[in-house]
C-alpha cells in the first residue's frame, strides 16, 4: 500500500472563512495523501468540513494555509485557469446533482470534457466508457429519458472519458435511493479494481462510506480518525 | 461536437424564449433593411424620375423651384407662369443645345367610368411643341396592339386632339380614336368650359410622370386655359453640362424679370436631402428598435446564464477554462443575432412589395417605379451589423458566466 504512487498530497491544509468578525475554520491543518488505486471516503456530520476538504484537494478551491501538490507538482498559488488545467489532466468529477445538459444525448454529455480538451470524440471510446457504467444501450437517449441512477452513471461516464487518475465524488448518492446508491458504490469499487484509478468520496451514508479502503472522519475541520480496511 | 453546435443546442432548451428573442431581432432587422432599402430605392427613383424629364435645366417663374420641380414629377396645383417671350430671349443662348416650352394646366375629367376617390377627377394637361419635346425625350413611343394601334402625334395647330400617357389612358379605359372630355377653367373666366378631344395616340409606359399626363399642342393649351402669353417651364438641355457652365448660363439670365434658372441636379440633391431629413427620424426609430432588441437579447442570455449556474460550475470543474465558457455563451448570443438577422432580411425582402404599396398608398412620393431597393450591399451591411451587435450584446452575459467561481456556481446550482 505504502509503495503506491501519491496523487494528492496535502500538508497543513487550512481553509478559513470570515463571517463578520468571526473566523470559521472549515478545514484546520489537515495532512492527507491520496494514492493510486485506493478508494478513500471522507465522512463526518454536516459542517465538519468534508466538502471543503474535497474542494481543496480537487483544486476547485484554494487553501488559505498549507501546501497542496498534485502528482508531485505544487499547485498552491496557481490561477483559476491553471487549476482548471491541472483538473482536466488528472481528475474526473461526480456531484450530487448530475448536471447533464438536457439538449445533449447521453453520449454527447459524456464527450463534453473532450470539447474543453480540444480532443475529437471517439465514439468507440464513448461507448466503451458507457459500457463500463452499464449504459451502452442509452447512448443516444436524452437525459430526461433516464432514471436517477442512470443519470448518475452517465455523469460518472462523463468523468471517466478523460481517463482520470482520480475520481472525485461529492455526495454522489445524495439524490439516489438505497438500491441505486449501493449500485453506484459497487461501480466505484469495480473501477478501482479494474481500472486502477483512485476515488475520493464524501458521503453522509456511513454504511456506504465504509465500503472504501480508507475512511477519514472529520469533525470541526480536523481529522477525527482515519481507518484503513484491507484492500478489497 | 463543437462549441457552435452546442450553442445551437442550448438555444433549444427554452424554445419559446429563443424564438421570441430571435423574433425581436428579426423585426428590428426587417425595419432596418426596409428603411435602408427605401432610402436607396427612393433616391434612385428620384434620380431616375428627374433624369427622365429629359432636360438638365429649367427656367420657370420665380417661386419655390422645388415645388415646381415636384409638380413636374407628380403634378399639383398652384402653378406659376412665366412670360412666353422668355423662350425667344433665351433660345439664342450659345450654351443651349435644345429647348422646349411646356405649359401645364389642370382640368377636370368628365364622363370617367371610374370614380376617383383620391381628391377629385383631375388630369394634368401638358401643352408641348412635339418636335422640341421629342428632342428632349427621344424614348417616347406610341403603344401598339389592340386599341392602341394607329397612334400619332397631333398637329401643331390641332385644337381637339390629345395624346395620352399610358396610365391616364388605361385608367380611363380609353383607346386610340376614343373621345376624352374635360372641363377647363380658363384664366379670368368664371364659367368653366367643357371640351371634347379625340385621342390621337397613347404613349408606351415610361415609368415617369408622362404616363399620367394628357398632351396637347402648346398653343391649344395656352388658348384653352386663356394664358396665351404664358408658359410653365422652359426645359433646357445644354451643349455641355457642368457647374461652371450652369453658373455662366444663370448669370446671363438672372436679370430677366420674374424668372429663375434651376438646375435639376440641385433639385435632385435638395429633394434627396429633404427626404433624408425625414428618413433620419425613421432611422432614430429603427435605432430604438435595435436597442430594444439588443436589451431583449442580453436579458434572455443573462436569464439563461443564471438558470445554468450549476452547469457552468460543473463545466469549469471538469476542465473548462474561463475562455471556453465565455466562448460558449458569446456564441449563443451571436447565433441568436445571426438567425434573427437572416430571418429579418428574408422578412424585409418578402414584405418589400407590401411596404412599397403601403408607402405609395399613404403618400404621393412623386416618383415612378420601385421605391424600395434591397440589394446585396444592404443585406451584407445588415448581417455585418447584426454580427457586431451580437458581438457586443454577448460580452456582458459571457463575462458574467466566465467569471463564476466553480464552487460558488455549483453550490448555487444545488439550491
Amino acid at each position: 500500500m505504502e509503495n503506491r504512487k501519491t496523487i494528492i498530497e496535502g500538508r497543513g491544509l487550512e481553509r478559513y472563512y470570515h463571517r463578520g468578525n468571526e473566523t470559521v475554520k472549515a478545514v484546520d491543518g489537515i495532512n492527507i495523501d491520496i494514492r493510486t488505486g485506493e478508494m478513500v471516503s471522507v465522512l463526518g456530520p454536516s459542517g465538519s468540513g468534508k466538502t471543503t476538504l474535497v474542494h481543496l484537494l480537487s483544486c476547485l478551491d484554494v487553501p488559505t494555509g498549507g501546501t497542496l501538490s498534485v502528482e508531485g507538482t505544487a499547485v498552491t498559488g496557481l490561477s483559476e485557469d491553471e487549476l482548471a488545467g491541472v483538473r482536466r489532466k488528472t481528475m474526473g468529477f461526480v456531484f450530487q446533482k448530475f448536471y447533464l445538459l438536457p439538449t445533449l444525448t447521453v453520449a454527447e454529455n459524456v464527450e463534453l470534457p473532450l470539447l474543453f480538451l480540444r480532443e475529437k470524440p471517439d465514439r468507440a471510446l464513448t461507448l466503451d466508457t458507457l459500457r463500463k457504467v452499464g449504459l451502452e444501450d442509452r447512448a443516444n437517449h436524452l437525459p430526461n429519458e433516464l432514471s436517477g441512477g442512470q443519470m448518475q452513471r452517465a455523469a460518472i461516464a462523463r468523468a471517466l472519458i478523460i481517463k482520470p487518475r482520480l475520481l472525485i465524488a461529492d455526495e454522489p448518492t445524495g439524490n439516489l435511493d438505497s438500491a441505486n446508491s449501493k449500485s453506484i458504490f459497487d461501480l466505484f469499487r469495480n473501477l478501482v479494481r479494474d481500472q486502477g484509478i483512485s476515488i475520493l468520496i464524501t458521503t453522509h451514508n456511513l454504511a456506504l462510506g465504509y465500503l472504501a479502503d480508507r475512511i477519514i472522519t472529520l469533525q470541526d475541520g480536523k481529522v477525527l480518525k482515519e481507518e484503513r480496511q484491507p484492500i478489497k | 461536437m463543437r462549441f457552435v453546435s452546442m450553442a445551437f443546442k442550448n438555444l433549444r432548451r427554452r424554445p419559446v424564449r429563443s424564438v421570441l428573442t430571435i423574433a425581436g431581432v428579426a423585426l428590428a432587422v426587417a425595419v432596418a433593411v426596409s428603411l435602408a432599402g427605401f432610402n436607396m430605392g427612393y433616391r434612385n427613383a428620384i434620380e431616375r424620375s428627374i433624369d427622365r424629364l429629359g432636360f438638365q435645366v429649367m427656367i420657370m417663374a420665380k417661386g419655390c423651384p422645388y415645388e415646381a420641380a415636384t409638380m413636374m414629377l407628380k403634378g399639383g396645383t398652384g402653378l406659376l407662369y412665366l412670360p412666353a417671350d422668355t423662350l425667344n430671349k433665351v433660345r439664342s443662348d450659345p450654351d443651349i443645345g435644345s429647348i422646349t416650352p411646356i405649359f401645364i394646366g389642370l382640368a377636370e375629367k368628365e364622363a370617367s367610368s371610374i370614380s376617383d376617390s383620391s381628391g377629385g377627377a383631375f388630369a394634368i394637361f401638358a401643352g408641348i411643341e412635339v418636335q422640341s419635346y421629342m428632342e428632349m425625350k427621344p424614348w417616347l413611343e406610341f403603344e401598339t396592339g389592340r386599341g392602341f394601334d394607329g397612334g400619332r402625334w397631333f398637329g401643331a395647330e390641332s385644337e381637339d386632339e390629345v395624346v395620352m400617357g399610358y396610365e391616364s389612358a388605361t385608367y380611363e379605359q380609353r383607346k386610340v380614336g376614343d373621345k376624352f372630355i374635360a372641363t377647363i377653367s380658363p384664366q379670368g373666366q368664371s364659367k368653366p368650359v367643357q371640351k371634347t378631344f379625340k385621342i390621337a395616340g397613347i404613349l408606351k409606359r415610361t415609368g415617369t410622370q408622362d404616363d399620367g399626363t394628357v398632351f396637347l399642342p402648346l398653343k391649344t393649351a395656352q388658348k384653352l386655359f386663356n394664358r396665351p402669353d404664358e408658359l410653365t417651364i422652359l426645359g433646357i438641355k445644354m451643349k455641355q453640362f457642368s457647374g461652371a457652365k450652369l453658373q455662366e448660363f444663370e448669370s446671363r439670365w438672372v436679370s430677366l424679370p420674374a424668372v429663375q434658372v434651376v438646375s435639376l441636379q440641385q433639385v435632385k440633391s435638395t429633394l434627396v436631402m429633404l427626404v433624408g431629413t425625414a428618413q433620419t427620424m425613421i432611422a432614430a426609430v429603427t435605432i430604438i428598435a435595435v436597442i430594444v432588441a439588443l436589451i431583449g437579447v442580453i436579458n434572455a442570455i443573462l436569464m439563461s446564464v443564471y438558470e445554468r449556474t450549476g452547469e457552468i460550475g460543473v463545466m469549469k470543474a471538469i476542465g473548462a477554462f474561463r475562455g471556453d465558457i465565455f466562448q460558449l455563451i458569446w456564441l449563443e448570443t451571436l447565433v441568436i443575432c445571426i438567425i434573427g438577422a437572416v430571418a429579418g432580411t428574408i422578412l424585409a425582402i418578402a414584405g418589400s412589395h407590401l411596404v412599397e404599396s403601403a408607402i405609395k398608398k399613404l403618400i404621393n412620393l412623386g416618383v415612378q417605379g420601385s421605391i424600395v431597393l434591397i440589394n446585396w450591399q444592404i443585406v451584407a451591411g445588415v448581417l455585418l451589423g447584426a454580427i457586431i451587435v451580437g458581438f457586443f450584446a454577448g460580452l456582458y452575459p459571457a463575462w458574467r458566466a466566465a467569471s463564476m467561481h466553480p464552487i460558488d456556481a455549483i453550490r448555487e446550482g444545488m439550491d
